[in-house]
C-alpha cells in the first residue's frame, strides 16, 4: 500500500507549487514554449497540407498531365533532371491527334506556353508568362471569367487565329490601373490582341507563378507568338476520378509507341499532391524536431529548479524522515511535484498553442489536429517524469540527521 | 509490517550493547560513542546530559535510529534493528518513536493542525480518523484554539508544545527530545519539563531527552552523564 495515499501526495505537492508561484511559472515556461512551438508548428504542416489540397482539388481534380521529361523519381519525390528533359522533348500536333483519337471519353486540351513583354498604352510588363490552350483549357482549370469580366476564348477564335486575350488579374491591374481591361488593346511581341476577359483574383499560391500573373490566349496565338508549333504539356480531363488510372496506362501506351519511356511523364494531381505534401511533412517534422528541443531545454530547467527545492527543503526532508517518512515516498512527493510543473507547463503551452494557431490560421493555413495536442502533451509529461527522477532521487537518499542539520 | 512485541520477562524497550561510533575526518579517526551499554525501560523518563561534543547527540541519534553505530547493537524490545532496511527503520521511526526537536522543525506555512497530523500521513491510521486524533492531540497540549495558526503565528512555547503533540499522534513507545527547551525562554522550557513528567507520571509514557543543563537533567528520574563518548554514570543504567 503506498503511504501516504495518493491524494494525499498530489495535495501536499499542489500545496508546495502554489508557495511558490512566480518560479512555478518561470520554471513551466521552458515547457511552455516548447509545446506552444510544437503545436504551432506541427499546425502550420497541417495547414499548409490541406490548403494544398484544396488548391489542386479547384485546379481540376479530374487532371492528368502529360509533361516532357521524367517529372517524378522512382521513389515518388520529384525528379532531378527533368527540365534538362523538358528542354529536349516536345510533343507535337500528331500527338495531338493520335491522342484525341484513342481517348474518346476524355478531353485532351494542348497547352503551349511563351515568355514575351506585354504592352499596353500606359504601362508594359516584361517577361510574362503567355499559356495558350483551347476552349476547354478555361473551364477544366477554373480561369473562366466571371459575369462582367468579360469571357474565355472559344475553338472557333483558336481556329481562325482571332488575336484575343485573357488576362490575369494582376496584369490587368498593371496595364490597365485606373479603368476595366476588357475590350483594351495589348501588343505582344509587335503584335495587336484583344483583351476580352479578365480572371478573378486567385491568390497566390506560396509566392509561385499564379494565375494572377498569367496571360492566355488561343492555342494558335501562342504558336505564331513563339514561333513554333509545339506543345508542352498535354492536359486530360478525365470523365470521373475513378477513370484516371485506366486513362493514366492507356496515355502512357500511345504515348511509349511514339517516344522513348524516360522522354515523357503521365501522372495526376494526386501525385503532384503527394509529392509536395511529403516535401511539406519533411519540413514540418524537422521543425517540429528543432521545436522539440526547447522541451528538453525546459526539462532542465525543472530539472535544475527541483535540485534547488531539495536543497531548500532538506530540513523539511529530514524532518519527514524522521517522523516515518521511507525514501519511496519522498521520491514521489518530489517527483510528483515535477509531473505537475511540466503538466501545468503542457497545459498552458497546448492552450497558448491553439489560440496561437487559430490566430495565425486568419492569414496563414494552420490546422490543430488532436494528435499533435496529444503528443506535445504527453512529450511535456514525459520529460517532467525524466528529468524529475534525478532531484527527487536526491531527496530520498539524503541522510536524516544530516538533512535536519543542514542550515 | 514488523511486529515489536514487548518482551515480557523484563520491561526493557531499548538496548544497546557495546555500541561504538566512529567518524572519520580526514586522516583522524574521531570516535563520538566508545562501547556505550545502556538500557531504557517502559515507563522510564531518562535524561541524557555531558559537555558539548561529549557525544550524547550522537547516542540520540543512534536511539532514535536516525543513524547507524560503527558496531555493536541495537535492540528494540528485544529485537536487534541493524539488520533492517531503510524503510523498515522509516516504519519504526513513525510508530514506535516520537521525536521533538531543539529546533521545533515544524513546516512554515502549514497549520499547527496539519504540522501534526504529518506522521499520521505515512502511517496505517485510517484517513477518517486522523483529523480527530490530530485535534485531540492538540487539545492535550493546550492548543484547541490554535489549530489553524502556522508556526509564524505561535510563540516558541507554543511551537515546541504543537512539536510535542506530533510526537505524540502516533502513541509511540518512546518519546526522544534533544534540547527540548534549548529555543525557549526559562519560563516556557519550565513549561514544556512540566508537561513531559505530566506525560510520565499520568500516562506512564517513556522519555529521554538529551540537555547540556545539568540542572535540568537532574529533574529526570535517571541521569545519564556521558563524556568523550563514555557513559560516567547512571543509575540503574
Amino acid at each position: 500500500m503506498l503511504k501516504p495515499s495518493f491524494n494525499d501526495l498530489i495535495k501536499s505537492s499542489f500545496r508546495s507549487i502554489l508557495k511558490n508561484k512566480s518560479r512555478t511559472i518561470l520554471t513551466s515556461l521552458g515547457i511552455i514554449i516548447g509545446v506552444t512551438s510544437v503545436i504551432l508548428l506541427t499546425s502550420i504542416g497541417n495547414g499548409l497540407k490541406s490548403y494544398v489540397t484544396d488548391q489542386f482539388d479547384a485546379l481540376g481534380a479530374n487532371s492528368v498531365f502529360i509533361s516532357p521529361g521524367k517529372v517524378f523519381n522512382d521513389n515518388g519525390g520529384f525528379s532531378q533532371n527533368s527540365f534538362a528533359a523538358a528542354m529536349v522533348t516536345n510533343f507535337t500536333q500528331k500527338d495531338l491527334n493520335l491522342l484525341n483519337r484513342k481517348l474518346k471519353n476524355s478531353i485532351v486540351m494542348p497547352v503551349n506556353a511563351t515568355y514575351a513583354d506585354i504592352k499596353s498604352d500606359k504601362a508594359i510588363k516584361k517577361m510574362v508568362e503567355i499559356d495558350g490552350s483551347t476552349e476547354d483549357y478555361g473551364k477544366s482549370n477554373n480561369v473562366v471569367p466571371s459575369e462582367g469580366n468579360g469571357r474565355w476564348f472559344t475553338d472557333e477564335e483558336n481556329n481562325k487565329k482571332t488575336p484575343v486575350v485573357v488576362l490575369g488579374y494582376k496584369i490587368a491591374e498593371t496595364l490597365f490601373p485606373n479603368s476595366s481591361a476588357v475590350g483594351k488593346k495589348v501588343i505582344i511581341k509587335g503584335k495587336t490582341l484583344k483583351v476580352i476577359g479578365v480572371v478573378d483574383q486567385k491568390g497566390s499560391s506560396f509566392g509561385g507563378p499564379s494565375v494572377d500573373d498569367a496571360v492566355y490566349a488561343p492555342f494558335s496565338i501562342v504558336s505564331d507568338l513563339a514561333g513554333n508549333e509545339n506543345i508542352n504539356t498535354f492536359v486530360v480531363r478525365a470523365p470521373t476520378k475513378g477513370a484516371i488510372e485506366p486513362i493514366k496506362k492507356e496515355i502512357t501506351k500511345i504515348m511509349l509507341e511514339r517516344y522513348d519511356k524516360d522522354a515523357f511523364s503521365v501522372f495526376d494531381s494526386s501525385q503532384l499532391l503527394s509529392s509536395i505534401n511529403s516535401i511539406i511533412s519533411v519540413l514540418t517534422i524537422a521543425l517540429t524536431g528543432i521545436a522539440a528541443i526547447s522541451l528538453v531545454v525546459g526539462g532542465v530547467g525543472i530539472m535544475n529548479i527541483m535540485l534547488v527545492s531539495v536543497t531548500e527543503r532538506t530540513r523539511e526532508i529530514g524532518l519527514r524522515k524522521a517522523i516515518g517518512a521511507y525514501p519511496r515516498a519522498i521520491l514521489i512527493q518530489f517527483l510528483i511535484e515535477a509531473i505537475i510543473l511540466s503538466c501545468f507547463g503542457g497545459l498552458v503551452g497546448v492552450i497558448l498553442g491553439s489560440l496561437g494557431a487559430l490566430a495565425i490560421n486568419s492569414f496563414f493555413p494552420a490546422k490543430i489536429t488532436i494528435s499533435s495536442v496529444i503528443l506535445a502533451f504527453s512529450v511535456s509529461s514525459a520529460v517532467g517524469i525524466i528529468f524529475g527522477v534525478a532531484p527527487a532521487r536526491k531527496a530520498s537518499k539524503l541522510s536524516p540527521i544530516e538533512a535536519l542539520r543542514y542550515e | 509490517m514488523i511486529k515489536l512485541s514487548p518482551k515480557n520477562n523484563s520491561n526493557v524497550i531499548l538496548e544497546l550493547k557495546n555500541i561504538t561510533k566512529t567518524y572519520a575526518t580526514g586522516t583522524n579517526c574521531f570516535t563520538a560513542l566508545d562501547n556505550v551499554n545502556l538500557k531504557i525501560h517502559q515507563g522510564e523518563f531518562v535524561s541524557i546530559t555531558g559537555p558539548s561534543g561529549s557525544g550524547k547527540s550522537t547516542l540520540m541519534h543512534i536511539i532514535g535510529l536516525l543513524d547507524n553505530p560503527t558496531s555493536g547493537e541495537v535492540l528494540l524490545n528485544g529485537k536487534d534493528i541493524s539488520k533492517l532496511k531503510e524503510h523498515q527503520l522509516a516504519q519504526i521511526r513513525n510508530v514506535t518513536l516520537g521525536f521533538v526537536f531543539q529546533q521545533f522543525n515544524l513546516l512554515a506555512k502549514t497549520s499547527a493542525l496539519e504540522n501534526v497530523l504529518l506522521p499520521l500521513l505515512y502511517s496505517d491510521v485510517p484517513k477518517h480518523q486522523r483529523q480527530e486524533i490530530g485535534l485531540a492531540f492538540l487539545k492535550k497540549v493546550g492548543l484547541e484554539d490554535k489549530i489553524k495558526n502556522t508556526p509564524a503565528q505561535l510563540s516558541g512555547g507554543q511551537q515546541q508544545r504543537v512539536a510535542i503533540a506530533r510526537a505524540l499522534v502516533n502513541n509511540p513507545q518512546i518519546v526522544l527530545a534533544d534540547e527540548p527547551t534549548g529555543n525557549l525562554d526559562s519560563k516556557s522550557g519550565a513549561d514544556i519539563m512540566k508537561f513531559f513528567h505530566q506525560l510520565n507520571e499520568k500516562e506512564g509514557r517513556t522519555i529521554v531527552f538529551v540537555t547540556h543543563d545539568m540542572d535540568l537533567a537532574k529533574q529526570a528520574k535517571r541521569t545519564i552523564v556521558i563524556k568523550d563518548g563514555k557513559v560516567l554514570e547512571g543509575k540503574n543504567a
